[in-house]
């Protein structure tokens, strides 16, 4: 089931923070973008990567999704691009996938702030059978906005599924899931996600997870408003960091650009959720009171 | 649709044809914003993910994994470009066939006999095709069962989940 119901309205998504001075200090916002053939040829249009740059800015933690280029470069130049206003962001990346000559990498971009890496954490989720086009990139993460001891820490998943193929690999996302949950004992936060070309009406197979459920629900994520395929998905109680908070940032809204022009920057939407910077070990699970909420 | 769509998407396909690497590059990408009013360039973008410049290629097949099935008169042209020896030009050839669902009867003898083929992608989306096209492939049988017999895992669970969906 849908974790709160609270989407926020264009004018409440502008009132995101416009950098890491402004971000919340009780809680952190984690984003998921798919960005369509992010390579080279994005990176020479100066007005795509401001408004790139300008949606990092906002998030503590991006997981990315189709990085397409041979080169090593792209992801560097672009955090490069970030930081020009003095962020300081740093990234992580997985190595080339898919099945075919045409490969893609994830990458999580994160505020380094408010977020550290645990570098030893990152792999690629197994996949036995081959079912998943692009096996999904995981690395654990722990927020640097209260003391260590008390730090939420959690893995984050990233996916993008194969369009042709939806449901075999949603069937399969189910046993990624609870591999990473099996993980380590020691870390119950696992958050999915991505593009997953499919929304909450084709989750069947996902509701297997006990406690599933997702913080996308009942509003469209891509450029041209007509699909609901990205989300970030995790279990109750076990992810009780929650806030309750999650939105889409309509590119066009956000950044006053026509279809036209938010199409050149990608043809998805970014979708976040924000969760408490503490862990909550032990404590009640609930879900959240299905009213509007706008992040300060 | 509208005409100006329609000349739009004639005059990009054309520029796909371009000399210079960029004109084609930007000719893809732009196809790919299209989004499905690019369906009637389907067969000059599966042509052009064997183009040589690798933006060209990647915006080519960006812009094939959001068309939908492509229209009738372009299963003839796709059935030829399966059969190409570039991988990734035979992979989406195969790919829209399949999205054709029983529309792509014609190609089924093709398609059994990528199932056999070096490059594993297209093997393993052939069977997957092959499966879209359900009883129409019913002639791919012997083929099929020799595929579901296969070292490659991938390869031989589509090949048994298409011998279940052409049935007996």
């Amino acid at each position: 089931m849908a974790y709160g119901l609270a989407g926020l309205s264009p004018a409440q998504a502008q009132q995101l923070p416009a950098g890491p001075a402004v971000k919340p200090w009780d809680a952190v916002l984690v984003a998921s973008f798919n960005i369509q053939v992010f390579g080279e040829s994005k990176m020479a249009k100066q007005q795509v990567v401001e408004v790139l740059a300008r949606v990092v800015r906002k998030f503590d933690i991006v997981a990315i999704q189709e990085v397409r280029s041979k080169s090593d470069e792209v992801i560097p130049s672009f955090v490069r691009a970030v930081n020009a206003d003095g962020s300081q962001y740093h990234y992580v990346i997985g190595p080339r996938e898919g099945r075919t000559v045409s490969k893609e990498q994830y990458t999580f971009i994160y505020d380094t702030r408010r977020i550290e890496v645990d570098a030893s954490s990152l792999g690629v989720v197994p996949n036995p059978g081959g079912a998943l086009h692009r096996p999904p990139m995981h690395a654990r993460f722990r927020t640097r906005i209260q003391p260590a001891e008390m730090a939420f820490t959690f893995w984050l998943v990233d996916i993008h599924t194969d369009p042709d193929e939806v449901p075999q690999e949603l069937q399969a996302l189910v046993g990624a899931f609870q591999q990473m949950q099996a993980l380590r004992p020691d870390e119950d936060d696992v958050i999915l996600l991505g593009d997953l070309n499919a929304g909450p009406p084709e989750f069947s197979a996902l509701k297997r997870i006990p406690g599933i459920g997702w913080a996308v629900s009942g509003v469209t994520t891509n450029t041209r408003r007509s699909k609901t395929y990205d989300n970030l998905i995790f279990t109750q109680p076990q992810t009780s960091e929650y806030t309750g908070q999650w939105g889409v940032l309509d590119l066009q809204n956000t950044f006053g650009l026509p279809l036209e022009k938010a199409l050149e920057v990608s043809d998805h939407n970014p979708v976040w959720a924000a969760f408490y910077p503490a862990e909550h070990r032990g404590q009640a699970a609930g879900f959240m009171a299905a009213q509007p909420t706008t992040v300060k | 649709m509208t005409d100006k769509t329609t000349n739009d998407i004639e005059t990009l396909v054309r520029q796909l044809g371009a000399a210079d690497a960029g004109q084609r590059a930007e000719a893809a990408e732009r196809l790919c914003r299209a989004g499905t009013a690019a369906i009637s360039a389907a067969v000059p973008l599966v042509r052009a993910c064997g183009d040589a410049d690798d933006p060209t290629r990647e915006w080519a097949a960006a812009a094939l994994e959001e068309l939908g099935p492509p229209a009738a008169e372009a299963i003839g042209p796709l059935v030829e470009l399966a059969q190409s020896d570039h991988s990734l030009v035979a992979y989406w050839a195969i790919t829209l066939l399949g999205r054709s669902g029983q529309a792509a009867a014609s190609a089924v003898d093709v398609l059994a006999r990528c199932l056999s083929a070096a490059d594993l992608s297209v093997a393993q989306r052939a069977a997957w095709a092959l499966g879209k096209l359900g009883p129409a492939a019913a002639a791919s049988r012997a083929a099929l069962g020799v595929a579901a017999q296969a070292a490659d895992p991938r390869l031989a669970r589509l090949a048994a989940e298409a011998l279940d969906a052409v049935g007996p």
